[in-house]
């Protein structure tokens, strides 16, 4: 994306001014994970927006946000918010790069004002690869023999971060590659799950989420997980932080069972898309 | 599991290499000749009727030409050499081939032979499932049938023995390395073939019969065990002796093959930089012995 | 178990090479026995050298069969960044020249030297691995930061394993001067070099993690893939070890899928090579310390 040049650049050096908050005198340094998880969760074992450890946020899916594009939805995931836009498949328009598979490509981008800190509207080195992995899992999902020569666009436009980024963007863009009729062998349901010494926090905020800056004396970290629940096949996985493999095995558990879960309501989300496709197309088959 | 060792433990390859009697080397733009009378061969050009050479190489004489063998080269064909292409790409009525070539080689469809007999008239149908026979990816073992003027090779595989190659394992060597002989198809007593191409591709896989060469089927069915066993140790013996630039014949990898199990060396051991040079150097006192 | 929709294409961040479909039955049907002999869990032998760049604070040259990378660590003053004033920080940059392959050429390797950067990057944020605050110079205002540059000599499959062994080998020898924060002159610290160009302290890398790449190829999954064997599978996963044997990074790779149950038990393999290839290199590394001064091999073979 080219950069804006009527818009004022700050300058680099510029930071947010939430830096200069006062924080508790063992903040910066090394947190001890019981603290840790005491910020993160009371003795009732009730997260700061009142979930259980294995709740996840309200989901809110809808398909058709962008009229113009092919297919198109929106995931609302407590506050993380984000849309997709599908467009093909139409023909790859460098030569150079001829397969005779159809292929993807992928843009994942964080609004300028989706974080705390504000980012730069160029995709950073982050953005590129998050659009790499999301472009892996849904390579596994589409059927790509069924184009051949041609390409499809997944973008990604995260509104608002408050965790999970990732995960909402997988589900979201196979509703979107859904809803444009793009075949696939399976929907991608994304979830993420932060592991705390002893507990699992199912779809975790910002806040919660795992964050490299704190010198943990414990095993501690975060995961995302593409799953195609009908096809039991993991599609994308992506792990921060140390773990042992037994506890990324339990992980691995809670997440797909919450995809499980999930699947059944991108379906209900579909049916109802087409259900209105129809009666739209009756509607006009009525008035002639 | 895994094989770590520090740069100054590895012994240099090179100390193998056949040292005999010392050539003619020269480097481009040295002076080979001032007579006159000779003619001007490959890697060489002429100024101010003196002759120079435009490689680095070994001077060559025959008769009254003289040529520049370079160090290193990419093929250079000759009508009738054996060897073993890869499909790169299905054109009208040819596949193009990569055989290690400056340029692509070419086989035209009608210097194959399909399904039906030789003397099969090719129709427009073939031209259109060139596909169904050859496609992008697969091998061919093929002989030289001609060379354009541009230096490309023309191929053909109309004999029993060439065609399409099946399950196994390729080694990629310096074509300077493959030694030339009448034939380059051998079914070794380990159990297993080989086909030496003279462009350096080695082309190594069970036992070969007769009469299922040369078509256009690929056998996809699991290889025994056993034959897997001589087929990697096959493949690990042509690698260590290329590395140490060693001639590459039936003979020299029979000895090195039987070297490495006389001496009890697992298959994977062929990898170690030390056990290289060992095998080499065994191959090369075996055709000591032999001489005298 | 069902196996993933196989499609033709393989991993995109590898170097993509034509395979025929007998070759690639042939690699599929070996049990346990690949095409050079070695086991699923082997790898190719690796040839290790450090110190070879006189001008880098650390340096290290790894070979593992085709694959080959130089490795220069940087040693710079800086300010830390304003969200970590406590720590330095390691940067990396993965440099696929078109010497490596032809095919790097232009922007060519740019995607696969950004993932390789990036994952490392993740692998060594997590505490377990390095300690970051030990190249914090003064607190707030001046940090050591590392300046990891990886140049791809040759690319010969399997670039993330050999990458991270050639990191760690050279984030072992790096030397970092020994400064001194001078009293308090008025208002401003003085920094204080060491007169002494040997006075310098190490970093403490025993736990700094290695990466592990399993391809899954059919029903099983192999450690250290050739290229042929890249290209015959679409899947895998690239896990970071740290000494410890815990896992401190894991990605999946390749456009295909993994069932579940196997990808448990490629994340256990992982750990359990890693932990072998982790103490097998601080060997070997400690070997060539304790040797101390022989000639250097460098590129001359």
């Amino acid at each position: 994306m080219p950069v804006d040049s009527r818009r004022l650049q700050g300058p680099e050096s510029a930071f947010s001014y939430t830096l200069l908050e006062k924080k508790d005198a063992n903040a910066e340094e090394s947190i001890l994970s019981a603290d840790l998880q005491k910020m993160l969760i009371d003795s009732n074992h009730v997260r700061k927006d009142k979930r259980k450890p294995t709740d996840a946020r309200p989901l809110f899916l809808r398909t058709g946000i962008i009229s113009q594009a092919k297919g198109s939805a929106y995931i609302e995931q407590g506050n993380t918010k984000l849309v997709c836009g599908v467009y093909g498949p139409r023909e790859v328009q460098k030569k150079s790069d001829f397969r005779l598979n159809g292929q993807l490509f992928c843009e994942f981008k964080f609004a300028p004002f989706s974080c705390q800190k504000r980012r730069s509207h160029q995709q950073d080195n982050e953005e590129l690869v998050l659009s790499g992995l999301l472009r892996e899992a849904l390579e596994a999902a589409v059927c790509l023999h069924h184009f051949p020569k041609a390409q499809v666009e997944v973008n990604i436009m995260v509104i608002e971060n408050d965790g999970s980024p990732l995960a909402a963007a997988l589900t979201c863009a196979s509703l979107a590659l859904a809803s444009a009729s793009i075949p696939m062998y399976d929907l991608v349901i994304g979830a993420a799950v932060r592991q705390l010494p002893k507990l699992l926090l199912l779809d975790p905020t910002k806040d919660e989420e795992w964050q490299p800056k704190l010198n943990h004396d414990e095993n501690n970290s975060n995961l995302t997980v593409g799953f195609m629940p009908s096809m039991q096949q993991i599609c994308a996985y992506v792990h921060e932080g140390v773990s042992n493999p037994e506890e990324l095995e339990q992980m691995l558990k809670i997440v797909t069972e919450y995809c499980l879960k999930v699947q059944p309501v991108v379906q209900l989300c579909l049916k109802e898309t087409v259900e209105k496709m129809l009666a739209s197309e009756g509607e006009n088959n009525d008035a002639e | 599991m895994v094989d770590i060792r520090l740069a100054s433990e590895v012994p240099l390859f090179d100390i193998v290499a056949d040292s005999t009697e010392p050539k003619h080397l020269v480097t481009p733009g040295s002076l080979i000749t001032k007579e006159t009378g000779f003619m001007r061969g490959h890697g060489t050009y002429m100024q101010d009727d003196c002759l120079y050479a435009s490689v680095a190489g070994v001077v060559e004489r025959v008769n009254q030409l003289i040529s520049v063998r370079p160090l290193k080269s990419r093929y250079h064909g000759e009508i009738g050499d054996v060897v073993i292409g890869r499909i790169t790409e299905v054109s009208q009525k040819r596949w193009k081939l990569d055989t290690n070539a400056r340029l692509d080689s070419v086989l035209l469809l009608q210097s194959v032979n399909l399904p039906g007999g030789e003397l099969r008239r090719r129709s427009a149908e073939d031209e259109l499932s060139m596909r169904q026979y050859l496609k992008e990816g697969d091998l061919v073992s093929a002989e030289v049938q001609n060379i354009f003027n541009d230096g490309a090779l023309s191929l053909h595989t109309r004999s029993m023995k060439y065609g399409k190659l099946s399950q196994g394992c390729l080694v990629k060597v310096s074509p300077s390395l493959i030694r030339r002989q009448k034939t380059h198809f051998h079914n070794l007593p380990c159990g297993a073939s080989i086909i030496m191409g003279n462009n350096g591709f080695v082309w190594i896989c069970p036992t070969l019969h007769e009469d299922v060469a040369g078509g256009f089927v690929q056998n996809l069915e699991t290889v025994p065990h056993a034959d897997r066993q001589a087929i990697s140790r096959l493949r690990n013996c042509v690698t260590a002796l290329a590395q140490c630039k060693m001639m590459l014949y039936d003979t020299s990898i029979m000895h090195a093959y039987d070297a490495s199990i006389n001496a009890g060396f697992e298959i994977k051991d062929l990898l170690l930089p030390d056990k290289i040079t060992e095998i080499a150097l065994m191959v090369r006192k075996q055709f000591e012995m032999e001489k005298e | 178990m069902s196996i993933a929709p196989q499609l033709l294409r393989g991993p995109s961040l590898m170097a993509e090479i034509l395979l025929s479909e007998a070759e690639k039955a042939f690699i599929h049907h070996g049990d346990d026995l690949r095409c050079d002999g070695r086991t699923r869990l082997d790898y190719r032998p690796i040839i290790l050298e450090t110190g070879l760049v006189s001008n880098a604070s650390g340096s290290s040259r790894l070979r593992l069969a085709n694959s080959d990378v130089l490795v220069g660590v940087k040693v710079e003053l800086a300010s830390p960044l304003s969200e970590k004033p406590l720590e330095g920080r390691l940067e990396f940059f993965v440099d696929c020249s078109a010497n490596a392959t032809p095919e790097f050429e232009g922007r060519g390797g740019e995607d696969l030297a950004n993932e390789i950067c990036r994952f490392l990057q993740m692998s060594y944020m997590s505490g377990d691995t390095i300690n970051l605050s030990e190249l914090s110079v003064l607190a707030g205002q001046q940090c050591w930061v590392l300046y990891v540059d990886i140049l791809i000599l040759e690319c010969g499959g399997n670039l993330y394993d050999t990458v991270s062994l050639a990191v760690k080998s050279a984030l072992y020898t790096t030397q970092i001067p020994s400064i001194k924060v001078a009293t308090m002159d008025g208002d401003q610290p003085e920094l204080e070099l060491s007169e002494d160009p040997y006075d310098t302290k190490r970093l403490n890398t025993q736990n700094v993690p290695c990466l592990v790449t399993l391809m899954k190829i059919g029903n099983h999954y192999l450690v250290d893939p050739t290229p042929e064997e890249e290209c015959c599978s679409s899947s895998g996963v690239v896990v970071a070890v740290s000494g410890s044997k815990k896992i401190t990074a894991v990605r999946k790779i390749g456009s295909g899928s993994l069932h579940p149950e196997s990808l448990v038990s490629m994340l256990k393999t992982a750990s359990e090579v890693g932990a072998v290839v982790n103490k097998i290199l601080m060997k070997k590394l400690l070997e060539e310390e304790t040797a101390g001064k022989t000639q250097k091999v460098g590129f001359m073979r």
